[in-house]
C-alpha cells in the first residue's frame, strides 16, 4: 500500500512541480487521490521536494480542505451557510449524526460509509437547508427528512451511475431553442435531472430542438427554470420544473418528427387545454410580455452590468460572448487607449473595489502601474468564503469571458504580464469554465503572446484556494499563492508596491474584473452615471433568508433595502413580520426594520454599522434571534482567525464564550460590557480585515438589539431559537397520536395514546421533529 | 579607478539609505528606509515592550504588544512590524495604548496555561522558594538548601517542628499521592544546619549605624530582628520572660517543640548579632527612654489583651484588640514606633507572625534606610488552578514516582539520603523563567488580571521534556511563533511549525517526530527567545 501511494506522489509530484509554491496544488492532488493526505505521502512529499517538513504540516493543518484522516466512501456535506443557518442547519447536522450513530468528535459512521461534516457554504442559499451527498444536493432538508435523504441516497447511487444523456442530432428542421440554466444552485434545485429528461424527450422523440446551457439566471427561487424560444411565438418561461415533467412540456410546444409520437402530440395539443391545467401544480407558466409576473417583478428593478445577458449568453461559447460585443472592450484598449487613459477611463468611472473595502480601483491600478519592477502581476479574488455569499461564483461560472477580459484590461493597464485566478475548490464549476475559458482564450489569441495582434503579452493561471476564509484577505491570498499558510501580513508595504513574490501586484475582486470591460465600452459617464453621488455603478447580492423570491441580484448603487425586499424580493413568506437584514456576511452588520429606507452605498451602510461586504444579503424575520445571528458570524470568523494577531485569535474566542453564555442564558450585565469592550479592542487590535471587521455582527445587534441580549440575561430568548435556553412542551390539544413519540430520536416524550403526551426535557435534544410532525400543532417551544 | 568605485558606492550607500523624517512622542527623528517604529523609538530611548518580536527574525506581529498610535488616524499598529513613515506623528504610551495592551496581554494571560510560582511557594506565607530548595536537597546541596531557606525564614528548625505546612496543603502532589514533606524537608536542612560548628550566617548589609528595639522575643519579633540585622541594623530584643520564644514557650505540647531546638536556634540568631535583654518589661514609661536610645521601636508583645497588657500609650483599634495600624503599613500613632506580628491582630500560624516580623523588617528597613514607605511587593502571579486527572503523567514527567516518606516526628527527621528521595517527588510546578518571562513582567507592569478574559473550560497542561537542553510546556506558549522562524532561518532539518490554525494554533513538531530531533541546533536559542516559560532551558 506504502509503495503504491509513494509511486502515485511522485507521479504528482513530477506533474505538478517540486518548489515552494506547489506545496498547495500538491497537497490537492493527494487528497484528490486518497480523499485524506496519509502520512507516508505527505514524508515523501517532503524528502523529495524543496517543501520542508515543517512548512508542510503546517499548510496542510491549516486550510480546512485538508484531512490528516481516512474518510467514508460518501462524504455528507451539511452547509451552514447564513441563509441555512436561519434555517436550521445545525439541527440538521447533529439529525445526520445521530441518524448514522456517529458520536462524539468523530464524523464518520461506523461502517466507513459516510462521513458527515459543515461546510461554511455551498453557495445554495435559496433553497436552504442544503446538504450535499457527494454529487447529489438537497435543497430545504428538515431534521425529519433526514432518514429518507439518507434512504433516497443509497437508492440513487446505483442509479447515478446508469446514465447516459446526448442528444442525437437529427435532420430535421430545428424547431426552437429551450434554454436552461445550469449555474450551481440551479444544479442543486435539480436542473440536471431536468436537463437529462429534456435531453432523453428529445431524443426519443426525434424532435429537433436546441438546447441552450445558460449561467445563472438569477431567479433561484423560481429554479429549475426552462426557457422555450420558438420563432412564431412569444417566449415562454417554465418554473420549478419536475424532471417528469418535461415531456408534457415538449409535446406542448414542438412536433416529433416520429410518426408514432406524431399522433400522440396531436393528441395531447388537441387538448390544450387539458393538458395546460393538468399540469402538475408546482409548474408556473408564464410569457415573457406578462407585467407582473413573479419573473418580471424580479427581474425588472435590476441593472444588468456584470451580469449582461443573464440567461441568455451560454457560459463556454467565446464566439457567442464576442458576438455579444466581447472582448470590445480589450479591443479598444489595445487600439485606442494608452495605459494611463484606461486607469483614468476606471478613476473617472468612480470604480470600488467590490471585495468589501470599497477601496477606488483607479488608485490602486495607479499605484501598480507606477510602481517600478520588471514583472507585475494582477490577481482576480475568487476566494468568496462568506457564507451567505455566491455571486462571484455565479460570476466566475456564468461569465468567465468577461472576467477574464476584465483582468487582461488590468494587466494591459498596469503592465503586468502574468495574471491569476484565486478560486476556491469548493467552487468546482467556476474552475472548471475558468480553466476552460482560459484555454479557449489562448486557442484565439486572447492571450499569451501578441494578443489580438497587439505586442502585449499576457499570461493566465488558475490557483484553486483550499478552505480558509481569510486568504479572501489580499496579503494572506498571496501568501497562499507562494506557497504558505494563508498568514495577512502587515501593510504597508502594499502589494501595489510589493505583493505576489515581492512584486507590484494588484488585486481585485471578481465582481470588479467583472465591470471593467463595460466601463471601457458604454464609457466612465456610462457608468458613473447609475448609483448615486459617491458610490457609483452596480452591486451584486445575492439575496437570501426568509425572503419570498430568493436570488443573485445585480441592483443600482443607492437603491433602498426596503425596495430589494419588497419590490425584487417580493417580501417576507408566511406572512411573517421583517425584523432585520443582514449585509456583508462575517464582516457586515445587521440593519433593523426601523432602518430600512437606508440606500444601499459603501457610505450609507458604514454609517448604519453594516459593510457593503462582498454582498450577501440575508433577510430576518420575528422568528430570527439576534444573539444567535452574532453568535453565529462570530463563531464563524472565531473558527477562520489564521491564529496570529492575539486579538482576533483570543479575543474572539473569548466573546464568542460571552456570547454561549450569554445565550445559555447564564449571562450576566457585566458580560454586555466585557463583550463590547472586546469587540472594540479586537476591531483595534487586528492587522487584517478578518480580525478588524469580525466584532461587526457583535457590535451592531448590540447597537440595534441589546433589549434582545437583556432578555436572555434575563433567562428568555424571545424568538425560542437559542436551544440552550428553550424547552418544548406539549400542549393540551395534544390528540394522543404518538407519532412524535414514534419518531423521537432519544425516546423523551412519554406517551399513550389518546393521552396527552409529555416531554422529558432532561432526554430532550431539541431536533425539532416533533414540533414539525405533529398534525395539531401542540408542539411549543418555551 | 579605485575614485570612481568610491563614488559608486557611496551613492548606493545613500540611495538605499533613504532617511524618513518621523516624529515619536514629539521627538524628532530620522531613520533608514525600512526601518519599524520599533527601532526607532529605541534610538530616540523610548521603550516600547514587545514580546514577538526579536530582530533579525521574522516580522510578524503577534503579540499585539508593541501597539503605538498614530496621531493623525488615531489607529493602533503594532511597533514592531509598521514601518516608518514620512511625517508619521506616533504616540506611544498614552491612555488608549496602554489599555491595549493591557488588554492583549489579559487575552494572552486567559490562555497561559501555566504557574509563575508554584503553588506552594504561594501558599506559605513567608513565600519561601520551596521548590527550589526541593531541587537543592535533591541535588544533594543542603546548605545551599539551607541558604535559600533563610532568605525568607528566620527560624526554619523551629518551625520544622511547629509549622502548619499550609504548602504542605497546596502541594500538587496531594492530587497525585501525598504531598511532599517540605517541613520535614526545611526541617532537615535547618538542623543539619544547626548542628554543625558553623551555622550558616547570612551576609549582612553594610551597617546603617541605627539601633532598633524590639519588645517581645516571639516568632513576629525574632523574624523582624533577623531580617533588620541583615539589613545593616543593629537590633535588640526585650522580652518578660527569662527565655525567649514567645508564646513557642507556653505551648501546650511541649514534646512537639523541645526546648533544646528552641534555644538552639535562638542561639544562632545571638551568633548573628541580636542583643537580647531578657527578664526586661518594657512600659510605656521606659518606652519613652526606649524612643530617645533607638531609632525605631517595633513593639512585637504578641496577643493583645487590654486587661493585662500594656498599650504604651498607643491608639487602639476599634475593637480594641490591637494596635492601630495603617492598613498594610506598620506604623502606629506614634513616629517611629511600630508594631507587629500578633499585637495588631491574632496571628494562629506561627509562619504567619513570622512573615509578618519579615513584612515589617522590610518596611521598617526602607523607612530609616530611605524615607520611601514601601511594602514588600508580590510580582504578578500567573496560575491555574487544580491539576487534572490527565494531566497527573505530565507533572510526573519530572519527578520519581514514590510515594511519601515521613520520618518519625519525635526523631531527628530525615536521613539525608531520604531527604534527597523526598525531594525528588517534588513535581516543579513553578516556571523556569519567573524572572525573565516577558508575560510576567509585562503583565505585572500593565496591571494585567489573569481572570479578566477566562471563560469556559482551561486547555490541558502538556510538557514535553524529552529533549537532553530543553523543556517545552505547550499551554505556556502564546504563540508568537519566534521559535518557528529561528528554526526555518537556522535550517533545522526537522523544526518547529505551526499546526493549525485561529485559536486551537499551536506550535508543534512536523509528523510527531522527537523534541530533539526537532531541535538540533536551534534548542539553546529558542529557549533564549522564547518570551514565556514554554521553551525554556532544562538547568
Amino acid at each position: 500500500m506504502s509503495q503504491k501511494i509513494i509511486n502515485k506522489v511522485d507521479q504528482i509530484i513530477t506533474e505538478i512541480g517540486s518548489s515552494v509554491n506547489h506545496a498547495i496544488p500538491i497537497l490537492q492532488a493527494i487528497q484528490n487521490e486518497f480523499k485524506y493526505l496519509p502520512e507516508v505521502a505527505l514524508k515523501r512529499v517532503a524528502e523529495t521536494t524543496d517543501i520542508s517538513a515543517s512548512r508542510l504540516t503546517g499548510i496542510s493543518t491549516f486550510y480546512s480542505q485538508f484531512r490528516h484522516s481516512p474518510v467514508g466512501e460518501h462524504i455528507i456535506k451539511v452547509c451552514i451557510g447564513t441563509a441555512c443557518h436561519v434555517k436550521g442547519a445545525t439541527q440538521v447536522y447533529d439529525a445526520f449524526k445521530r441518524e448514522l450513530k456517529i458520536e462524539g468528535a468523530s464524523d464518520t459512521d461506523t461502517d466507513k460509509l459516510f462521513t458527515v461534516e459543515k461546510v461554511a457554504c455551498l453557495g445554495c442559499c435559496t433553497i436552504a437547508p442544503v446538504v450535499q451527498i457527494d454529487e447529489v444536493t438537497y435543497g430545504h432538508v428538515t431534521t425529519e427528512k433526514v432518514g429518507d435523504i439518507i434512504k433516497d441516497f443509497k437508492s440513487k447511487d446505483k442509479k447515478l451511475a446508469t446514465k447516459v444523456s446526448n442528444i442525437k442530432k437529427t435532420n430535421s428542421a430545428v424547431q426552437g431553442e429551450i434554454r436552461i440554466g445550469l449555474g450551481s444552485c440551479c444544479v442543486a434545485s435539480g436542473s440536471k435531472e431536468v436537463k437529462e429528461a429534456l435531453e432523453s424527450t428529445l431524443n426519443s422523440s426525434q424532435i429537433n430542438v436546441d438546447v441552450k446551457h445558460v449561467g445563472c439566471v438569477g431567479i433561484c427561487n423560481q429554479v429549475p427554470m426552462l426557457e422555450v424560444h420558438k420563432p412564431d411565438e412569444k417566449t415562454t418561461f417554465y418554473t420549478k420544473i419536475k424532471p417528469d415533467e418535461v415531456s408534457q412540456i415538449i409535446y406542448h410546444h414542438f412536433k416529433s418528427e416520429k410518426p408514432i409520437e406524431k399522433i400522440k402530440a396531436k393528441l395531447l395539443s388537441s387538448f390544450e387545454d387539458y393538458v395546460i391545467s393538468d399540469l402538475p401544480k408546482s409548474i408556473k407558466r408564464y410569457n415573457s410580455d406578462e407585467k407582473s409576473s413573479p419573473i418580471s417583478e424580479f427581474i425588472d428593478s435590476q441593472v444588468s452590468i456584470a451580469t449582461e445577458f443573464r440567461g441568455e449568453i451560454n457560459p463556454s461559447d467565446i464566439d457567442e460572448y464576442i458576438n455579444l460585443g466581447g472582448f470590445d472592450g480589450l479591443r479598444k484598449c489595445i487600439n485606442e487607449y494608452s495605459p494611463q487613459q484606461i486607469i483614468d477611463i476606471v478613476n473617472e468611472s468612480g470604480l470600488q473595489g467590490r471585495g468589501g473595502g470599497g477601496f477606488k480601483s483607479g488608485i490602486k491600478w495607479q499605484l501598480v502601474k507606477d510602481a517600478h519592477a520588471e514583472k507585475k502581476y494582477v490577481i482576480c479574488n475568487g476566494d468568496e468564503g462568506d457564507p451567505g455569499a455566491f455571486m462571484d461564483r455565479m460570476l466566475l461560472e456564468s461569465y468567465p469571458y468577461r472576467v477574464i477580459e476584465g483582468v487582461l484590461i488590468a494587466g494591459l493597464a498596469v503592465g503586468a504580464s502574468k495574471g491569476y485566478f484565486y478560486i476556491r475548490a469548493e467552487y468546482p464549476l467556476a474552475v472548471t469554465r475558468i480553466k476552460e475559458g482560459i484555454e479557449i482564450c489562448k486557442q484565439k489569441g486572447m492571450l499569451e503572446n501578441n494578443i489580438l495582434g497587439s505586442d502585449f503579452s499576457f499570461d493566465m493561471e488558475v490557483f484553486e484556494g483550499a478552505g480558509a476564509f481569510v486568504c479572501g484577505e489580499e496579503t494572506a491570498l498571496i501568501a497562499s499563492i507562494e506557497g504558505n499558510r494563508g498568514l495577512p501580513k502587515m501593510r504597508p508595504p502594499y502589494p501595489a508596491e510589493s505583493g505576489l513574490w515581492e512584486k507590484p501586484t494588484l488585486i481585485n475582486n471578481t465582481e470588479t474584473f467583472s465591470l471593467v470591460s463595460w466601463i471601457i465600452k458604454n464609457g466612465a459617464e456610462g457608468f458613473s452615471a447609475i448609483g448615486t453621488a459617491k458610490s457609483k455603478g452596480t452591486k451584486v447580492f445575492a439575496l437570501a433568508g426568509k425572503i419570498n423570491r430568493g436570488g443573485l441580484i445585480e441592483v443600482p448603487m443607492g437603491v433602498t433595502i426596503r425596495s430589494i425586499i419588497e419590490d425584487i424580493g417580493g417580501g417576507i413568506p408566511n406572512g411573517k413580520k421583517f425584523k432585520a437584514v443582514q449585509i456583508g456576511g462575517p464582516s457586515g452588520g445587521c440593519i433593523p426594520a426601523e432602518l430600512m429606507d437606508t440606500p444601499i452605498d459603501f457610505d450609507s451602510l458604514k454609517e448604519v454599522g453594516a459593510m457593503m461586504g462582498s454582498g450577501g444579503l440575508i433577510v430576518l424575520d420575528e422568528t430570527d434571534c439576534m444573539v444567535d445571528i452574532a453568535k453565529y458570524f462570530l463563531s464563524f470568523t472565531q473558527d477562520q482567525s489564521c491564529g496570529r494577531c492575539t486579538f482576533c485569535r483570543v479575543g474572539t474566542k473569548r466573546m464568542l464564550q460571552i456570547l454561549e453564555k450569554i445565550s445559555s442564558g447564564k449571562g450576566i450585565m457585566d458580560d454586555l460590557d466585557k463583550l463590547e469592550k472586546l469587540a472594540y479592542q479586537t476591531k483595534k487590535g487586528s492587522i487584517c480585515g478578518l480580525g478588524k471587521t469580525a466584532p461587526n455582527p457583535v457590535l451592531s445587534t448590540l447597537k440595534y438589539f441589546r433589549h434582545e441580549y437583556e432578555a436572555h440575561i434575563k433567562g428568555k430568548c424571545p424568538t425560542g431559537k437559542c436551544l440552550d435556553i428553550i424547552k418544548y412542551e406539549i400542549e393540551d390539544s395534544c390528540i394522543g397520536c404518538t407519532k412524535c413519540a414514534q419518531r423521537c430520536p432519544v425516546d423523551a416524550i412519554k406517551s399513550e395514546p389518546y393521552e396527552i403526551h409529555s416531554i422529558d426535557n432532561e432526554l430532550c435534544v431539541k431536533c425539532d421533529i416533533c414540533r414539525q410532525i405533529c398534525p395539531v400543532d401542540a408542539v411549543k417551544i418555551v | 579607478m579605485q575614485r570612481n568605485c568610491k563614488e559608486i558606492k557611496s551613492e548606493l550607500n545613500q540611495r538605499q539609505l533613504k532617511m524618513i523624517k518621523l516624529k515619536i512622542d514629539n521627538k524628532e527623528i530620522s531613520v533608514p528606509k525600512g526601518t519599524s517604529i520599533l527601532e526607532a523609538a529605541k534610538e530616540l530611548g523610548i521603550h516600547i515592550p514587545s514580546m514577538c518580536y526579536l530582530k533579525g527574525y521574522g516580522n510578524h506581529p503577534s503579540c499585539m504588544l508593541c501597539m503605538v498610535k498614530d496621531k493623525k488616524t488615531g489607529q493602533l499598529h503594532p511597533s514592531c512590524a509598521y514601518p516608518a513613515q514620512e511625517g508619521l506623528e506616533i504616540i506611544t504610551n498614552d491612555a488608549e495604548v496602554r489599555e491595549s495592551r493591557k488588554d492583549a496581554l489579559e487575552l494572552l494571560l486567559s490562555d497561559h496555561v501555566g504557574d509563575c510560582e508554584a503553588p506552594c511557594r504561594i501558599a506559605c506565607p513567608a513565600f519561601m522558594d520551596i521548590p527550589e530548595m526541593n531541587r537543592l536537597i535533591a541535588a544533594g546541596k543542603s546548605i545551599e538548601a539551607l541558604k535559600l531557606v533563610k532568605e525568607e525564614i528566620a527560624l526554619p528548625l523551629v518551625l520544622g517542628y511547629v509549622c502548619s505546612a499550609p504548602c504542605e496543603n497546596a502541594c500538587r502532589r496531594k492530587a497525585i499521592d501525598n504531598p511532599v514533606s517540605i517541613c520535614q524537608l526545611k526541617k532537615h536542612v535547618a538542623l543539619a544546619d544547626a548542628n554543625s560548628d558553623t551555622a550558616y550566617l547570612p551576609e549582612k548589609e553594610i551597617s546603617t549605624g541605627k539601633k532598633i528595639a524590639i519588645i517581645g522575643a516571639g516568632v513576629a519579633g525574632l523574624s523582624a530582628a533577623f531580617h533588620l540585622t541583615k539589613s545593616g541594623f543593629a537590633c535588640t530584643v526585650f522580652d518578660k520572660n527569662e527565655k525567649a520564644g514567645g508564646a513557642l514557650l507556653n505551648t501546650d505540647q511541649p514534646k512537639e517543640l523541645p526546648s533544646e531546638v528552641l534555644e538552639k536556634e535562638i542561639s544562632i540568631l545571638e551568633k548573628f548579632g541580636i542583643e537580647f535583654q531578657l527578664n526586661k518589661n518594657i512600659d510605656s514609661k521606659s518606652l519613652v527612654q526606649l524612643k530617645l536610645d533607638y531609632g525605631a521601636v517595633i513593639i512585637a508583645s504578641g496577643e493583645f489583651n487590654a486587661d493585662l497588657k500594656e498599650s504604651f500609650g498607643l491608639k487602639l483599634n476599634a475593637k480594641n484588640t490591637g494596635f492601630e495600624v495603617v492598613d498594610g503599613f506598620f506604623t502606629t500613632s506614634e513616629a517611629n514606633v511600630f508594631v507587629c506580628g500578633s499585637a495588631i491582630k491574632v496571628q494562629k500560624m506561627a509562619v504567619r507572625a513570622l512573615s509578618q516580623g519579615k513584612a515589617a523588617a522590610y518596611f521598617i528597613s526602607n523607612l530609616l534606610k530611605s524615607g520611601e514607605e514601601k511594602v514588600e511587593y508580590r510580582m504578578f502571579n500567573s496560575k491555574f488552578g487544580k491539576l487534572q486527572t490527565e494531566e497527573y503523567s505530565e507533572y510526573l514527567k519530572e519527578a520519581i514516582s514514590d510515594n511519601r516518606f515521613e520520618p518519625d516526628k519525635e526523631l531527628d527527621g530525615f536521613a539525608n539520603e531520604m531527604a534527597i528521595e523526598e525531594a525528588k517527588r517534588c513535581l516543579r510546578c513553578d516556571c523556569r523563567k519567573p524572572k525573565t518571562c516577558k508575560l510576567r513582567i509585562y503583565a505585572d507592569e500593565y496591571g494585567a488580571k489573569q481572570k479578566q478574559y477566562q471563560f469556559g473550560e482551561r486547555k490541558l497542561v502538556q510538557k514535553i521534556y524529552t529533549h537532553e537542553t530543553i523543556v517545552y510546556e505547550v499551554e505556556k506558549c502564546i504563540r508568537c511563533g519566534l521559535c518557528v522562524d529561528i528554526t526555518q532561518k537556522e535550517k533545522e532539518l526537522t523544526g518547529l511549525t505551526y499546526i493549525g490554525r485561529g485559536f486551537d494554533v499551536r506550535i508543534g513538531i512536523p509528523f510527531n517526530e522527537s523534541l530533539q530531533k526537532s531541535l538540533e541546533k536551534t534548542a539553546i536559542k529558542c529557549a533564549e527567545s522564547c518570551p514565556t516559560g514554554a521553551i525554556s532551558l532544562k538547568y
